[in-house]
């Protein structure tokens, strides 16, 4: 028999354990929200992603917006970001490129800044979560020091417990489609040495989230 | 798991559980228990016929040499309408372990999850029992305190309250924060013996914070947890001592104006 | 990994009197003890509670069903892509993963933090076979140019100061002078990017996999877990089987459980959940992914009144929280798992003859149930296996003849009383010392002295009086 057999049939061989277990009469979600109005969610959203030493910017146009990332640049002529249409403003790729800034997909490792959009934030705890697919490259979030996050307010979410319903909504094969979906809160960090908390251990040093109405 | 639920112990005798080490080693101790329930106008009787409850046994994995001194403790016991203890652990091996010790049982289990059912520790017994927070104490002199959560008391019997509630009440006692009170002090029966060293361990840790405590004296609810930290105490050459809460108490009674009176 | 489990006695003796680990240990785990508390009930403490209760309900519904769920799992996993082996020991998981190493002809390994591959021992047998692996975890990666296993689940290197991580990174990687760990950080950064960029295949463990989905679901904070499976083109998870969620809302309410717990985030920094290798058109992803289902003792544990340990989602809050593993921190437990979870573990996996010690490496003071996020009454199982240890003839002779006198003693009144006065007698024989075994107590406490009358020869003259008046 292999092993798989030997396993499975072991376990059904004994008592089913915990049997007597009481179901959940009320499920909870970890953090409760007193307000969940778009306004109450964008704040919470805020003041929970600055918590995790992310940098929030609300921007008031795409003009704002770009004004932001140009800054963030500091000069840099090489960048690595996701295709246009997954970010939330307009000629995204033209407007660098105009300006003379390269995109690069950033699998060499070697450039310092990376510009995603995201799918969700979840106000809870001011994550920021995102499916992987053609255009929504893995590597523009996790190998640049530099980590910059563009959303607009209506992506916010109260929690992942209602992002789950929302999959679930929408039928699980969506999600299931995309190789891998990440929940990103706050920078890369470590405490591993005598619990100091160290920023950048592997992954981005910074995360900058500009925030569009 | 539950604990069972208990009955109103109001109004009814009250069989005092002395315990083995208090019995030999803090006789004056458990006077003050008695001293104290009679204080409340509640009828103490002591079943002679008592021991041990079997812990010791229990916690080192003999279940059947547990048994056989756990239904001592039920015949001596047989006759009870309520059981007072005033020693966390010993409480807690008859409110949470008799019922499942017994449980295949058909001679004992009845009576073992009756005495489950009808013990309470002292401190629980006049707070949630008789539903009493101020007994009206006062202490010939004023003291600092601070409470050193037992653990079984504190995990098994949920107590951690109602002894701080008592003292806080007492005229002239000053109740202060032990740091790390609900951290082990490295007892655990014989754990202490077969792991000497772990549990000097932790007793180094428990008696630095005893001795960094602004309080002159350490209240607990457990006598063998009080012989543990006063042992190292003494041997470490420490001043503070601890008490248990017991003679606190009835240290209480002492200091009464006249007049002052629980009724 | 060899057992050391019954040496469990003399390793804590040596911890004890380590006074850098002691240092180190107690700083991790107060640490700990702290942020899970904060963490844990932020929102009040009924509500924590209750989360707790919703975590483990959770759990042990998900093992309840748990042949189902692999099965559910398995066909979800093969639909996402992945592929699923099913390993009944360590020696078939090595198997399984030297396979996929030849079949895509692997030279290097980056591995992510998991437990079961210490447990399996996968280090080892890849290093044999002249696999370059490299741990990138940070706390991993110094233990292994230490050549030392894990001391705590999520903190593995939380018996080391930040001088001795110094003076390793100086010793074994040249690393240049520094006390600073932000630039020791920076440094491994570097050397462990290299490995990331270079590895062909990625090694990880699993917190959950979500059976309704086929989802493999990773919680960590520093990258190197999206590292092992991103970027390698081949990931392999070693995953224990009961590791099994039931549904999307388990999940959601564990991955946050689960962190609040261990380190007291509210989130790890990456919550990752990998339904299988990259897609067509995806530009980047590991080509192939592979989930092997270890056993390993598990389908043993199941069928057991231990079947509760295997609802532990290896946080490591009861490690934080036990008295006993702040002061001998994890290495004196011999095996793969320290604390409290691994003096139950221990000996389920490894026999209870190879781990005598370690259910008695505990006061019972109940701090690890009330921390555990899903509730495991680990004392409980403690004093079971205590109970083993007699019913299988382990018991040590003294003890046996000990109690078993105690036992006598304790059943008649009388000769309880007689023992009582024996006792007495005896303390003004041979002085404050207790003799062998007990003697153990008296070598660091002093012993009080019996009373001259007992409770009994009290109440006895109490009541004689009060007739008389």
């Amino acid at each position: 028999m292999n092993s798989r057999n030997t396993i499975l049939k072991k376990l059904r061989a004994t008592q089913t354990p915990f049997t007597d277990v009481a179901p959940i009469e009320q499920r909870r979600n970890m953090v409760p929200l007193a307000e969940t109005t778009p306004d109450a969610l964008t704040q919470r959203f805020i003041a929970e992603a600055e918590k995790i030493g992310c940098r929030v910017y609300a921007a008031e146009d795409a003009a704002a917006a770009f004004e932001r990332v140009f800054a963030l640049l500091n000069g840099d002529k090489q960048i690595s970001a996701w295709d246009d249409a997954f970010l939330p403003m307009p000629e995204f790729s033209e407007t660098l490129k105009t300006a003379g800034i390269e995109i690069t997909a950033s699998d060499n490792g070697q450039v310092r800044l990376g510009i995603t959009g995201i799918d969700a934030g979840l106000a809870s705890t001011g994550s920021l979560i995102f499916s992987s697919g053609h255009g929504k490259y893995r590597t523009v979030s996790l190998l640049p020091t530099v980590y910059v996050a563009i959303m607009t307010t209506n992506q916010i979410v109260a929690d992942f417990e209602t992002w789950v319903a929302l999959q679930k909504e929408r039928g699980l094969d969506q999600f299931r489609q995309s190789s891998n979906t990440v929940i990103i809160s706050g920078p890369s960090k470590t405490a591993d040495i005598a619990q100091e908390l160290i920023l950048g251990a592997h992954g981005p040093k910074e995360v900058h989230i500009i925030l569009l109405p | 798991m539950v604990l069972p639920e208990r009955e109103s112990p109001v109004g009814k005798k009250v069989s005092f559980f002395v315990t083995c080490i208090m019995d030999m080693i803090y006789p004056d101790t458990g006077m003050s228990v008695v001293e104290i329930l009679e204080y409340l106008g509640v009828v103490v009787d002591f079943p002679e016929t008592q021991t041990c409850c079997g812990q010791p046994g229990f916690n080192s994995g003999y279940r059947d040499e547990a048994k056989q001194v756990a239904t001592q403790f039920l015949r001596a016991f047989k006759d009870a309408e309520v059981i007072v203890t005033a020693s966390g652990s010993c409480g807690a091996m008859v409110r949470h372990e008799y019922p499942a010790l017994f449980a295949d049982d058909p001679q004992w289990s009845a009576a073992a999850n009756r005495a489950a059912a009808i013990t309470w520790d002292l401190t629980e017994f006049i707070v949630d029992g008789l539903g009493i927070t101020d007994l009206k104490l006062r202490l010939p002199q004023p003291k600092t305190f601070a409470f050193h959560d037992a653990c079984h008391g504190l995990r098994l019997l949920k107590l951690g309250g109602a002894a701080r509630t008592l003292v806080n009440h007492i005229e002239n006692a000053t109740v202060m924060e032990l740091k790390d009170c609900d951290v082990c002090c490295g007892f655990g029966g014989l754990f202490s013996v077969k792991m000497a060293e772990v549990s000097n361990a932790m007793l180094t840790k428990k008696i630095e914070q005893i001795n960094a405590c602004p309080a002159e004296t350490i209240i607990t609810g457990d006598v063998s947890c009080l012989t543990q930290m006063n042992g190292g105490l003494s041997r470490q050459k420490s001043a503070k001592r601890v008490v248990h809460v017991a003679d606190v108490l009835a240290e209480g009674l002492k200091g009464k104006r006249d007049g002052d009176s629980i009724k | 990994m060899e057992i050391q489990s019954n040496n469990f006695v003399s390793l804590s003796a040596i911890a004890i009197r380590n006074s850098e680990m002691q240092k180190a240990v107690s700083k991790g785990t107060r640490n700990g003890y702290d942020k899970r508390l904060a963490a844990m009930f932020a929102y009040g403490e009924e509500h924590g509670e209750a989360m707790r209760q919703q975590a483990a309900e959770a759990k042990r519904r998900a093992l309840r069903q748990l042949p189902e769920l692999l099965e559910m799992a398995e066909a979800n996993m093969q639909a996402n892509g992945i592929h699923v082996l099913w390993a009944l020991d360590a020696d078939e998981a090595n198997r399984q993963v030297m396979d996929i190493i030849k079949r895509h002809e692997v030279k290097r390994v980056a591995k992510g933090k998991s437990m079961a591959t210490e447990e399996i021992g996968l280090n080892h047998v890849l290093e044999t076979n002249g696999i370059d692996v490299v741990e990138t975890d940070l706390g991993e990666y110094i233990i292994q140019l230490n050549h030392e296993p894990p001391s705590h689940i999520v903190a593995p290197v939380i018996h080391k100061t930040k001088e001795e991580i110094r003076d390793i990174f100086i010793e074994k990687l040249n690393m240049p002078p520094t006390d600073d760990a932000a630039e020791m950080v920076a440094f491994a950064r570097k050397k462990l990017r290299d490995i990331f960029l270079s590895a062909d295949l990625g090694v990880s463990g699993g917190n959950f996999i979500i059976a309704e989905t086929g989802t493999l679901c990773l919680v960590e904070n520093e990258a190197n877990g999206r590292m092992c499976t991103t970027m390698p083109r081949v990931h392999v998870a070693v995953v224990g089987i009961e590791k099994m969620v039931e549904n999307f809302e388990d999940y959601a309410t564990l991955t946050q459980v689960l962190p609040r717990s261990s380190t007291g985030q509210h989130m790890t920094v990456y919550t990752s959940m990998i339904n299988g290798p990259k897609r067509p058109g995806d530009a980047d992803g590991p080509e192939h992914v592979y989930v092997i289902l270890l056993d390993n003792g598990r389908s043993d544990i199941y069928a057991t009144k231990y079947a509760e340990a295997l609802a532990c989602i290896r946080c490591g809050a009861c490690q934080n929280a036990c008295p006993v593993y702040r002061s001998t921190g994890g290495h004196a437990y011999g095996w793969v798992y320290g604390g409290p979870i691994g003096a139950v573990l221990t000996p389920l996996f490894v026999g209870l003859d190879k781990a005598k010690p370690l259910p008695q490496a505990s006061s019972l003071c109940g701090s690890c149930k009330q921390v555990c996020p899903v509730d495991i009454d680990l004392p409980r199982m403690l004093l079971d296996l205590r109970h083993d240890t007699i019913q299988q003839g382990l018991g040590d002779t003294l003890w046996n003849l000990g109690i078993k006198s105690w036992a006598w003693g304790n059943s008649s009144p009388r000769l309880f009383e007689m023992g009582g006065m024996a006792a007495r007698l005896g303390q003004g024989v041979i002085g404050q010392n207790l003799p062998a075994p007990l003697g153990e107590w008296t070598k660091f406490r002093d012993f009080p002295s019996f009373a001259p009358k007992s409770f009994r020869q009290l109440w006895r003259e109490r009541q004689k009086a009060q007739a008389q008046s």
